[in-house]
């Protein structure tokens, strides 16, 4: 039912706009030209457009016709983005016209008092079964078909990590940084009052999506706490899902209380609800999309691990981090030191244990060792890879063995830590293109490990 | 409107669901302080009234009486110190009841209006009141969820036998739990349970004080 909105042969825009500085024009230039503010991930959306616009004969290379019915062709997709009091009876219209989905930019109703929110019910049910996105949303993208219906500054790079945004202005700052980092979306969605479509329904959806291997949420509130459960326990089985809940502190507090009523929380009940579904719960904005990727790249592990660095310090802080959040830093076998010693590869002073230290002299060779070595090993699971900036060091040549060991050994996920900045930059880029996430702080690291060792548990 | 379920409602309802409170004698008078003794001691008094949610904080406890003598005194001090406080109360009586020892816990249920039901399990005490040391699982809980909530505090050692008491039994807590989450399925009135303090001793369980709120 929401293919006509996520994958639609034919978009209509009511209320495109002549004036540049209105959302009007920006979700018209988003439409033809994938962005406003250019980036390299913007291309033209190739499916069928069509303009409306009473008082404009043509816009951005477009025709505009007075009206949805003047159109005289079949819309999956109609975008509304007119003032709220004329959008009750563009929804007949996409009614009678039996549109295939709607999403209402528009704001003033739901979020903007009782009136608001009377507007915002008769419209629904005048809509009866087209879905709609909003009101009062910023729309959705999805890069991969050069698909912005929205009024977000420009377009990410396509990517396998869905996001659904209760903020539609988080959602323009994420892009922004997406293309930045070249972090890739398989679709974003912003959710605005969610007056029909709400996020059970997206996470039902993007669960059946064959383009997105994570789902990264960000909430405000629920109405449904009940069926957000529901539904999300069962995609969660597929699909790992990623929360960051917004919203901490309680207000309005009822005089007459007992103790577990002012103790269990709001913030409270949300993240117990999030544990019991297996969804892993995100304290910031950067974590949210540090695990996602995580996630939605890796595959899960099971709680054996081992830290592999050419550095004393960073090797340690790692196993610190990972003690704190219950990763087993296995022991290394006999078995396995003897390997290592036998390569005739490893420093005579490397560690013997985990973390195995390699020492700050390792050039590729004695990290191809090492990594292989201990991955071929059943009782190791996954693998942390921390890699100091020495005289001899080399990131290009260190990622793409981390690279060729994550194709060999697909079942068992690693994570890096090329510490440092402006000399590492290439080893790290080529790490996160090809899907290996790699984090400057080990903590970091850990925390990511920890995420998948969870997602391990939970399914 | 929210209000406070009576003592006999109280009872009542939680017997249903097989959690049951301990012993206890109302006494309603002056005259019939006299019938506490069959208790033993040593005993806690608290004022009973539908009125009256903090009672502590209304003076409307005493503990630790160790014989007629005081019992006297302490049903004339809670007396007097409720009708100061709170001179609207309604005031059915006190309730006098053997102490127990133990370490004390609390379990309780709260309906959450986008979850529902939503049962809580802690420490007691200055546990739940400072460090909020609780666990927090959205019903219903199986026994064995149950279990895994009290495991889940971080003030477990003191369950499990810390500072030289007995390893508290598990399993009869995670009992009264999963029986909490069956009443709070069905008992769709009730918005808010407090088993608080509820002393556990070995195998001994205790719940000292329970208090439900219904709409």
């Amino acid at each position: 039912m929401l293919k006509n909105i996520f994958n639609p042969k034919s978009v209509a825009l009511v209320g495109a706009s002549r004036d540049k500085k209105s959302v009007g024009y920006g979700i018209a230039k988003n439409l033809v030209k994938g962005c406003v503010f250019k980036s390299k991930f913007c291309k033209p959306f190739k499916r069928k457009i069509f303009f409306v616009n009473p008082k404009a004969n043509k816009l951005l290379g477009v025709k505009c016709h007075p009206d949805l019915s003047s159109i005289k062709q079949k819309i999956d997709l109609v975008i509304i983005a007119t003032p709220a009091r004329t959008v009750e009876a563009i929804v007949e219209e996409c009614s009678r016209l039996k549109v295939g989905g709607m999403i209402i930019i528009s704001a003033g109703f739901g979020e903007s008092g009782k009136e608001g929110r009377i507007l915002q019910e008769r419209i629904t049910r005048k809509a009866g079964s087209i879905p709609i996105i909003g009101p009062n949303c910023l729309g959705i993208i999805k890069p991969k078909f050069g698909m912005n219906v929205s009024f977000a500054p420009s377009m990410p790079p396509a990517g396998n990590i869905a996001f659904i945004s209760q903020s539609g202005a988080l959602a323009d700052s994420i892009i922004d940084w997406a293309i930045e980092e070249n972090y890739g979306f398989s679709t974003i969605i912003s959710t605005g009052n969610q007056a029909s479509l709400e996020i059970s329904d997206y996470i039902e959806w993007l669960g059946k999506d064959k383009d997105t291997d994570a789902i990264a949420i960000y909430i405000e509130g629920l109405d449904d706490g009940r069926k957000f459960m529901e539904t999300a326990k069962r995609v969660v089985k597929k699909k790992p899902i990623i929360v960051l809940k917004g919203g901490r502190t309680d207000t309005g507090q009822k005089a007459i209380s007992s103790h577990t009523g002012s103790i269990a929380g709001v913030y409270n009940i949300y993240q117990a609800a999030f544990r019991q579904c297996g969804i892993h719960a995100a304290d910031t904005v950067e974590e949210l999309f540090d695990i996602a990727k995580t996630l939605g790249n890796l595959p899960p592990c099971r709680n054996s691990v081992a830290i592999i660095t050419n550095a004393g310090g960073p090797g340690v802080l790692c196993a610190d981090y990972c003690e704190s959040l219950g990763i087993n830093v296995v022991e290394l076998k006999k078995s396995t030191i003897k390997k290592l010693d036998d390569s005739g590869k490893m420093h005579p002073a490397y560690s013997r244990h985990n973390p195995l230290d390699i020492v700050g002299d390792a050039l590729p060779e004695r990290y191809d060792t090492a990594i292989n070595t201990l991955l071929s090993e059943d009782y190791i699971s996954g693998l942390i890879v921390i890699q100091t900036l020495q005289t001899m060091t080399d990131p290009v040549k260190d990622a793409n063995i981390i690279i060729k060991a994550k194709e060999k050994f697909k079942d068992k996920p690693i994570i890096c830590s090329f510490m440092g900045g402006k000399f590492s930059k290439k080893g790290k880029k080529m790490l996160e293109d090809k899907g290996v996430p790699e984090f400057n702080d080990p903590k970091k690291a850990a925390l990511a490990m920890k995420a998948l060792i969870d997602r391990k548990e939970n399914i | 409107m929210v209000h406070q379920a009576g003592y006999r409602e109280t009872r009542a309802i939680l017997e249903k669901y097989s959690i049951s409170l301990p012993k206890g004698i109302l006494i309603s008078s002056k005259s019939k302080v006299n019938l506490s003794r069959k208790i033993g001691y040593p005993q806690a008094m608290k004022i009973i009234s539908n009125d009256v949610i903090h009672k502590s904080d209304a003076g409307g406890v005493v503990t630790g009486i160790m014989n007629i003598k005081e019992a006297k005194l302490a049903f004339k001090k809670i007396i007097k110190n409720v009708k100061r406080k709170m001179p609207d109360a309604e005031i059915k009586g006190v309730l006098v009841q053997k102490m127990s020892t133990g370490t004390e816990i609390i379990i309780g249920m709260k309906r959450d209006k986008q979850f529902g039901p939503v049962i809580l399990f802690g420490l007691g005490g200055v546990f739940v009141e400072v460090l909020k040391d609780v666990t927090i699982q959205i019903a219903p809980v199986s026994i064995n969820q149950a279990k895994s909530m009290i495991k889940r505090i971080k003030g477990i050692s003191l369950l499990k036998g810390a500072r030289g008491s007995k390893p508290a039994d598990i399993d009869r807590i995670a009992l009264i739990i999963s029986r909490l989450s069956n009443l709070s399925m069905n008992e769709k009135d009730i918005i808010e349970i407090d088993l608080n303090p509820v002393m556990i001793d070995g195998n001994k369980i205790n719940i000292v004080d329970a208090r439900i709120l219904k709409c």
